[in-house]
């Protein structure tokens, strides 16, 4: 994003973040907006940009892994259940803090995310995406049957506490929520400049071509498995310390297919596109669902239940509107913006 | 030996829906190349429409069955048409998460009609069982399990010997080369969703027979789904076969599996044979290997 | 076109932005309180909750139009969660500001211990349906009749029964299946040791996936295991279905089912209604006939749904919360007023309305300091001539939470 007439004079320029002393005023008050919101956001609002912050996280997992290096992954929602229930496990039975808690998860879901992306070595498309599916039906039913992870009772972790200071509310949560996102922003940001970021764009465009050109296939297939896996298993174990309790019925293959959703919505191979994805998923969920009960407070001959279905519908209804207009996604609309910017005042 | 056997026939005969399902999942992809989650949508809205025939309005089992199909094949006409159409030329990708967004706008419309309720198809096919060997088979799944060979030879014949059939093949091997050869590929791509959605209803309203029709009913395309790609998201035979395999392992898992972990084997069998099978054969077990070209 | 379309959309999504402002501005009009559901009204529990809170919608709707509490109105909220932690969590969250929000209804295991951890903190008062975990964890989270497993020993108490007077010796051997998830599995927790107790053989219990299409696998190893009785769970369709199963396998004659609380109701009846014939149900709402006989229960359907038809037990169940709703916000409106009123003061009346009579609904109230179950009793119902006709009277179940060690 920037105007007519800046233009990259060296290679660093070429490749940096951020490019103008402009960026620099815009991600600073962003910065600062975002870390003074709690001050005049109302309750509902940081709770909601708290939840969105973890679905940005495993997003943004799946971006590297689906929008960068082309291998399609519905298992996100079982690496964040393995993420939650790992960093439960740590902190409750093992006594870990929270703050070793939350890499460590990361780790385990991306190890765990290196078997279930194994398969990708030879399975490609959507026989691929299918197999993922099969991961998520496997994990979950796993976590189900097994003792440590408490079965069917669930597991009740702790909330995050630093030194005798406990982020036991939603206010106190978004900032350690907002932080992991904004590490985890920059890192996915930086990842697609760097030799690793290229050899995935270049499995995506071509796996053939990228493995002709020296591109170590197995390697770098199973590393964006563990990369996104590590984003599911971070944004499971925020999503664990900030509800304070875990159990598999959670993490549903709707959210799988959701978080999904949001990545075409927003636009693959796009950071920004992650944002834009999930806040539309999100806030689309949320009308829909406020929505309803006033619809059927508006017109009483309908029915509470109705008017529930009639949202589910409305729901799936602007999804396909949407799709049909805007099938590239959302960053696919913010590059032509962008280029457009760039040469204003002119046509070209 | 016999318990084995009677929970394996068991199994082909539950296999021979999931071998429906797949089958309409498969034709769809076969010429549209889109992987479509709608399919559970049209199951269970073949099976409504069946029942508000049949069931709500009394009508005669055959002639219930025309409304039954036509409304169905009109649903997919339309998905195709309104939804999907706008898509071709988009990524793939794109056009699964519409058949997922498809899947919702119908689930909704699916409740708003149901209103939590579910719906019981009355007994249209002669109850009891069929004893062979010690073995008892109840004849109205013995019939639907004849019904699904019946229809996969159907279709089997419509691709090999007629006209439409030879355009919907040519469709499937590619879509610029088909149109080049003078196939009206977009009538082609209405057909092939008639078609898949027709299928889809019959295999609604034998599902309808051994459950009731309620929320889950759509979900059983999730399961079509599985079938398609263990097969080979491209072969018909290998959806029949892989559906009835998977109906026997399902059954058979759950048969000897649950006493010794402890329960809900069947629903992750079917995920555990899809892993292996896509492992020895990454596209499906009679799928067709492309060979990719840099 | 698309630039129409676009307009259009854009249109909508004000229209529902501002509706839902607008719900969030108008409710400090008027003195009202807040009943919130946490609900499934298009998702796998629908069968169970819809006509549930219809119930409760109406019983709120017709206590309003008799002009409110005291002069306080009740303003009834149900949110479509889809049995969806997330969606349940951040529907709540968008409502724990509201002043007078007094009473939540979490739908499911899994809401209700996610959103109980805030419940509990809010000091406010959570309705789930039936874990004994919250009556063995004292807290703010109240069941709405006896724990599944009390009523699951109730029903052992008459297998006994059953057994001896049909002049059998020695004890029944008893099959449990049912859904693979926390609710399947809260029924023998306390149920299995009670049961042990009477000496009756408990089979290993059976776990199925919600969904599936066939049972016939659990049930014949169930009836090849030597199965006298079969506990069939699920929410309804479910129960029917493997029933409808066992019919077809010919297990009904030999074996005798039982279902639980969400077992069938008159529209599963209607059409399998040679599948059931003889099975025993278990409620500790009234169902079936009895349904139709209690009078609060059909004038209010009558009143505003029409012909009786389609009653369905489950609707007095929703008619008896709001009952209780009302009883316990009379009792709080009298200690500390409305001007006052918090969730808290409901929480302290909702321990404080033991004995409450809900016109014969359901047992009387025995929610207390040290209890957290709606009622005690139970009655055991028999499928007879595609009826649903009641076999006892009420019953006080045993405590089976006791039992297990939580």
């Amino acid at each position: 994003m920037r105007p007519c007439g800046v233009f990259d004079k060296s290679y660093t320029l070429d490749i940096a973040i951020i490019r103008t002393w402009q960026h620099w005023v815009i991600l600073i008050s962003a910065l600062i907006l975002l870390y003074i919101f709690p001050l005049f956001g109302s309750y509902y609002l940081i709770s909601l940009m708290n939840s969105l912050a973890i679905s940005v996280i495993v997003v943004l997992g799946l971006q590297i892994v689906t929008g960068y290096c082309g291998q399609i992954s519905f298992g996100q929602a079982a690496f964040m259940a393995i993420g939650a229930f790992t960093s439960s496990i740590l902190t409750i039975k093992l006594g870990f803090s929270f703050w070793i808690a939350l890499p460590l998860s990361g780790i385990v879901a991306g190890a765990i995310g290196i078997i279930g992306g194994a398969p990708s070595l030879r399975i490609k498309g959507m026989y691929l995406a299918m197999a993922t599916i099969a991961i998520h039906f496997v994990v979950i039913w796993l976590i189900l049957h097994l003792e440590i992870t408490g079965s069917f009772k669930g597991l009740f972790p702790p909330p995050p506490s630093l030194g005798g200071f406990e982020f036991d509310t939603d206010e106190r949560m978004y900032y350690i929520i907002m932080t992991v996102m904004f590490i985890m922003t920059y890192a996915a940001r930086n990842l697609s400049r760097t030799t690793v970021g290229r050899a995935f764009v270049a499995i995506r465009d071509n796996d053939l071509a990228g493995e002709v050109m020296g591109v170590n296939l197995y390697y770098y297939k199973l590393l964006a498995f563990f990369i996104a896996c590590f984003y599911a298993g971070v944004a499971g174990s925020l999503w664990a310390h900030w509800i304070t309790v875990v159990d598999c019925e959670q993490f549903t293959l709707i959210h799988a297919l959701e978080y999904v959703g949001m990545l075409i919505i927003g636009g693959m191979g796009s950071i920004p596109g992650v944002f834009f994805g999930v806040l539309f998923i999100r806030i689309l969920n949320e009308v829909v669902m406020f929505t309803s009960p006033v619809l059927a407070k508006a017109l009483p001959w309908l029915g509470t239940s109705p008017a529930a279905a009639l949202g589910l519908t409305a729901f799936g209804l602007a999804v396909v509107i949407f799709l049909i207009f805007e099938p590239r996604g959302l960053a696919h609309r913010w590059e032509i913006f962008k280029a457009s910017y760039r040469l204003y005042p002119f046509a070209y | 030996m016999i318990g084995f056997l009677q929970q394996a026939i068991t199994g082909l005969m539950i296999g021979s829906l999931y071998a429906l399902v797949g089958v309409a999942v498969v034709l769809v992809y076969k010429s549209t190349h889109v992987v479509s989650l709608a399919h559970g949508q049209l199951v269970a809205f073949g099976a409504l429409f069946f029942w508000l025939f049949f069931g709500g309005l009394g009508i005669p089992f055959w002639i219930s069955l025309i409304p039954a199909f036509v409304l169905t094949a009109l649903m997919g006409l339309l998905i195709e048409r309104l939804a999907l159409r706008p898509l071709i030329g988009q990524p793939l990708f794109a056009a699964f998460f519409m058949t997922f967004a498809i899947f919702i706008v119908l689930e909704g419309i699916f409740v708003l009609y149901l209103k939590g309720e579910s719906r019981a198809l009355p007994a249209f096919l002669p109850t009891g069982n069929i004893e062979i060997y010690g073995i008892s088979m109840p004849i109205n799944q013995l019939i639907s399990f004849f019904v699904a060979i019946l229809l996969f030879i159907a279709l089997s014949l419509i691709f090999r010997y007629t006209k439409v059939g030879l355009g919907m093949r040519a469709t499937a091997e590619d879509h610029r080369l088909a149109q080049s050869a003078g196939v009206n590929v977009r009538n082609i791509f209405s057909y092939i969703w008639i078609l898949s959605a027709i299928v889809a209803a019959i295999a609604g309203i034998a599902t309808a027979n051994v459950m009731d029709i309620y929320y889950m009913l759509p979900y059983i395309g999730i399961n079509g789904l599985i079938v398609a790609i263990c097969g080979g998201l491209d072969s018909l035979p290998g959806a029949l076969i892989v559906g009835l395999f998977l109906g026997v392992v399902e059954n058979v898992g759950a048969g000897y599996l649950d006493p010794i972990v402890g329960g809900g084997v069947k629903d992750v069998a079917a995920y555990v044979v899809l892993l292996l099978v896509l492992l020895i054969r990454p596209y499906g077990l009679f799928g067709l290997v492309r060979i990719e070209r840099i | 076109m698309r630039k129409k379309c676009l307009i259009f959309l854009s249109i909508v999504l004000t229209i529902c932005l501002s509706m839902v402002g607008f719900s969030s501005s108008s409710f400090a009009k008027e003195k009202s309180v807040v009943y919130l559901s946490l609900a499934d009204y298009t998702g796998p529990i629908a069968g169970l909750n819809v006509p549930a809170d219809k119930g409760t919608e109406d019983y709120i709707k017709d206590i309003n139009a008799k002009g409110g509490v005291d002069g306080v109105k009740i303003k009834f909220i149900g949110i479509d969660t889809r049995y969806d932690v997330a969606r349940a969590v951040s529907a709540y969250k968008r409502y724990r500001r509201t002043p007078k929000l007094l009473v939540v209804n979490s739908i499911g295991t899994g809401i209700a211990r996610a959103v109980g951890r805030l419940l509990a903190r809010d000091k406010r008062v959570q309705l789930t349906p039936g874990d004994g975990e919250f009556q063995a964890h004292l807290g703010s989270t109240f069941i709405w009749g006896p724990a599944y497993q009390d009523a699951f020993a109730a029903s052992m108490d008459w297998v006994m029964d059953d057994w001896k007077s049909k002049g059998k010796s020695g004890a029944p051997v008893v099959g449990y299946l049912n859904w693979d998830n926390a609710y399947g599995r809260e029924h023998l927790r306390g149920g299995k040791q009670y049961a042990e107790k009477l000496g009756i053989k408990m089979l290993p219990p059976e776990f199925f996936p919600p969904g599936t299409l066939k049972h016939d696998v659990y049930l014949t190893r169930l009836a090849k295991a030597g199965a006298n009785y079969i506990h069939a769970g699920g929410i309804d369709p479910t129960p029917t279905n493997v029933i409808r199963d066992a019919y077809a396998l010919g297990l009904t004659k030999k074996i005798q089912f039982t279902t639980g609380y969400w077992g069938p109701t008159a529209l599963g009846l209607s059409v399998h209604a040679k599948a059931l014939e003889g099975i025993v149900n278990y409620s500790f709402f009234l169902r079936g006939e009895d349904t139709k006989m209690n009078k609060t229960v059909t004038d209010l359907w009558k009143k505003y749904r029409g012909s009786l038809d389609k009653l369905n037990g489950v609707y007095g169940m929703g008619i008896a919360w709001g009952m209780t709703y009302v009883g316990a916000l009379k009792i709080a409106l009298n200690s500390v007023g409305y001007e006052k009123l918090k969730g808290v003061d409901m929480y302290k009346a909702y321990q404080g309305i033991t004995g409450f009579e809900r016109a014969g609904i359901q047992g009387p109230c025995a929610y207390a300091s040290d209890s957290r179950r709606g009622s005690r009793e139970i009655k055991i119902y028999r499928v007879k001539g595609g009826k649903i006709v009641p076999i006892t009277g009420w019953q006080k179940t045993p405590d089976a939470v006791s039992l297990h060690k939580f």
